[in-house]
């Protein structure tokens, strides 16, 4: 299955929110939706799950109109909350329900995820008792407990301590191999490396960065080294005018150019003692800073 | 439609298993099956001090300077001051001001004439009517004593003055008298629970608002369904409540019927005509889901709660001013009058208006129709555009925002 946005424009009132962003995302694969705060990130999601419509393009299934009779969505808003009063078992049913599920297989569903994520015993609780955390938990439930087709993960990270991070990891990679649609927006670099093949980056409400995560950090111009040295000062003193000292102490060569690479590995590995020589390739976290940060 | 139904049922059993709601509607129940045993619980004190003294009755005294004259009006005030024990005064009258001011006699006539007369009382009460009466009375004594005097005899005297008229009156439209407590009940009950129910439902919607529960809602369901679903909810909760208290007063009341020895206002209120009945159930039910829509529109729009109640003081605004016409002029005894006319085709006013006017006049079946027609057109109406704007609205975090501005973002969606 592709889900495909086509140049969706979107205002609200006179403020131009989302201006031609179009993308496309593979069944059983992740894509990272990113963007700064304000970017348009999460009208682009509503507009995606129909809560209101765009002033134009289109939301293709295969390329044809999305049918949302037919398409399951599961979310996850990056502003969490339930009925905190109510019973955890209670809404979960209801939110299931309302997803078209019929009410026994949305309680099967429901005491199974929450089996799942190890909250069995809470399940006759009301939601304001719980830590945090758990209450996110339970959230997550409300995103997978219908089965849906295509997920959405806002932010699903935050607020997450390391164990049940690994558990939500897990768990999103399974929903992955099932052949879902895990669409994914966060800040949090390393998950979207971990997890995305390929990326969209929002700026001011447009695509400002669009592809196979892979590809783009390999057209990434490579005209850069990174050295890992016991003796890095002999080098610096050599390469001078080509060479800095990065964040975590190796050494940084700029090349004159890319066809340079291989003479300046040799001189280095017949000259100095060298632990570890590898081409530059920027971190998402970079690439993003240099697309979402301008322009704003 | 299934969404619909599940939403119903949710916000349904959300009223149900509220534990503030199953009190009051218990608290409420109770108390009036207390009150339907009232009359047994009074005729049970009752027996005890049947025979009633009439020294235990308030003293009332009479001063004259003439004996005769004060002996004749105390024999006419014992007649029609049952409920005193009337007195000669036989001292001055300062003593008598002194016996009233230290509480022994409750109040006094000192009579200077056969036409002239000073009342004195402690406390004047706002219902006191003795001066009234003792003007009759006066009135009469006058009256009796100038036909004998005129060579009359007495009885004759007293047979002119008491003759009765015998009367009868046929009703060709409505009996106001009879239907006004159902009315007013029903306007009341409206009232009541259009308040309440609009309340809880805005804040319902703003609850699911600041608690971000929306963000998910939005995302499962239309909200046309969202909004139907918990206005007829909290509707059906209303009609639950007020059919739990008048189903027990019904109950209890017929238990004690014999004690309330046919009440007439009681009575009244359970035999109202099914007709009227069927009209109270349409316009009771468009009436509410009408201001309960507004309200949840309103409700979407504020993002705390705290913000609720000045944000649906315009509905409440406007619907006080209904129940004020209406209650005005039911009081005037004046149901047609010009506003209530306009009033009773205005979706906003028509439940009370119309409903009012049916009871307590004679409104042609057109009247009626269109009436009826008008309001379910645009409470539906209503509904959609409540459910537009709680689209837009439940979206909106922040200040609330401007009514204009909503309606423009409503208009575009």
């Amino acid at each position: 299955m592709r889900l495909e946005l086509k140049n969706i424009d979107k205002s609200f009132g006179e403020k131009e929110v989302l201006r031609g962003v179009s993308f496309s995302a593979e069944s059983g694969k992740a894509f990272g939706l990113l963007g700064r705060n304000g970017a348009g990130k999460t009208t682009t999601i509503r507009i995606l799950m129909d809560v209101f419509p765009a002033n134009s393009g289109e939301v293709l299934i295969n390329g044809k109109p999305i049918d949302y009779d037919k398409i399951g969505f599961g979310y996850l808003p990056e502003e969490r909350g339930l009925y905190p009063k109510k019973l955890i078992v209670d809404q979960l049913v209801y939110f299931a329900e309302l997803k078209g599920m019929s009410h026994k297989s949305a309680v099967k569903s429901v005491d199974s995820w929450l089996e799942r994520l190890g909250m069995s015993e809470h399940r006759n609780k009301r939601l304001d008792t719980l830590s945090k955390g758990n209450q996110q938990k339970i959230q997550l439930v409300t995103a997978l407990a219908h089965d849906p087709q295509i997920i959405i993960l806002d932010e699903p990270f935050s607020g997450l301590d390391p164990v049940n991070a690994m558990l939500l990891k897990d768990v999103v990679k399974e929903q992955i191999v099932q052949g879902k649609i895990v669409l994914f927006s966060s800040h949090q670099m390393s998950y979207i490396e971990e997890f995305c093949d390929s990326i969209a980056i929002i700026n001011a409400g447009k695509v400002a960065l669009y592809g196979d995560l892979h590809d783009i950090k390999r057209n990434y111009v490579r005209d850069r080294l990174v050295v890992s040295t016991v003796k890095p000062q002999k080098i610096q003193d050599d390469f001078s005018s080509t060479c800095t000292v990065t964040d975590n102490g190796a050494l940084m060569i700029q090349l004159e150019s890319p066809a340079e690479k291989q003479t300046v590995m040799k001189r280095l590995v017949d000259n100095y003692d060298i632990d570890e020589i590898k081409v530059f390739e920027p971190s998402l976290n970079d690439i993003f800073v240099e697309y979402a940060g301008e322009q704003v | 439609m299934k969404q619909f139904g599940k939403i119903l049922k949710f916000e349904l059993s959300g009223y149900l298993k509220n534990k503030v709601f199953v009190g009051i509607t218990a608290f409420l129940v109770v108390a009036i099956a207390i009150a339907m045993f009232i009359p047994n619980i009074m005729e049970m004190f009752k027996s005890d001090d049947a025979a009633t003294d009439v020294d235990k009755l308030p003293i009332m005294l009479v001063y004259a300077e003439n004996d005769e004259l004060s002996s004749l009006v105390k024999q006419y005030f014992d007649n029609a001051f049952s409920d005193y024990n009337v007195k000669i005064a036989d001292c001055t009258l300062n003593d008598v001001k002194d016996q009233i001011t230290s509480g022994n006699a409750e109040c006094a006539f000192a009579i200077n004439s056969a036409f002239s007369y000073t009342y004195y009382v402690n406390n004047l009460s706002m219902h006191d009517s003795n001066t009234t009466i003792a003007d009759t009375v006066l009135q009469e004594v006058y009256r009796v004593t100038a036909m004998v005097e005129n060579g009359m005899s007495h009885e004759q005297a007293e047979e002119i003055m008491s003759v009765q008229i015998e009367s009868e009156t046929t009703t060709l439209g409505k009996d106001q008298m009879q239907n006004f407590f159902y009315t007013y009940i029903m306007i009341f009950a409206l009232y009541m629970v259009i308040l309440l129910y609009g309340q809880m439902v805005a804040t319902n919607v703003a609850t699911e608002k600041s608690s971000r529960a929306m963000e998910v809602l939005i995302t499962s369901a239309k909200p046309t369904s969202m909004m139907f679903g918990k206005v007829l909810a909290s509707c059906i909760a209303g009609l639950v409540q007020l059919i739990a208290v008048f189903g027990t007063a019904l109950v209890f009341y017929n238990l004690n019927k014999n004690a309330w020895g046919g009440n007439m206002i009681i009575e009244s209120i359970f035999n109202i005509p099914v007709e009227l009945f069927v009209y109270m159930l349409v316009f009771f039910v468009l009436g509410f889901l009408i201001y309960a829509f507004l309200y949840g529109a309103i409700g979407s729009t504020a993002s705390k709660l705290e913000d609720i109640n000045t944000s649906v003081m315009p509905i409440t605004f406007l619907f006080i001013i209904a129940f004020l016409v209406v209650m005005f002029s039911m009081a005037n005894g004046n149901v047609d009058n010009t506003l209530m006319m306009v009033c009773s085709y205005i979706p906003f006013t028509s439940p009370m208006a119309m409903f009012t006017r049916i009871c307590m006049s004679t409104v042609a079946w057109y009247e009626i129709v269109i009436s009826i027609a008008v309001l379910i057109a645009s409470t539906v109406g209503i509904g959609f555009i409540a459910a537009k704007i709680y689209r837009v609205g439940v979206l909106l975090y922040g200040t609330t925002p401007k009514i204009g501005s909503i309606l423009k973002a409503v208009w575009k969606a």
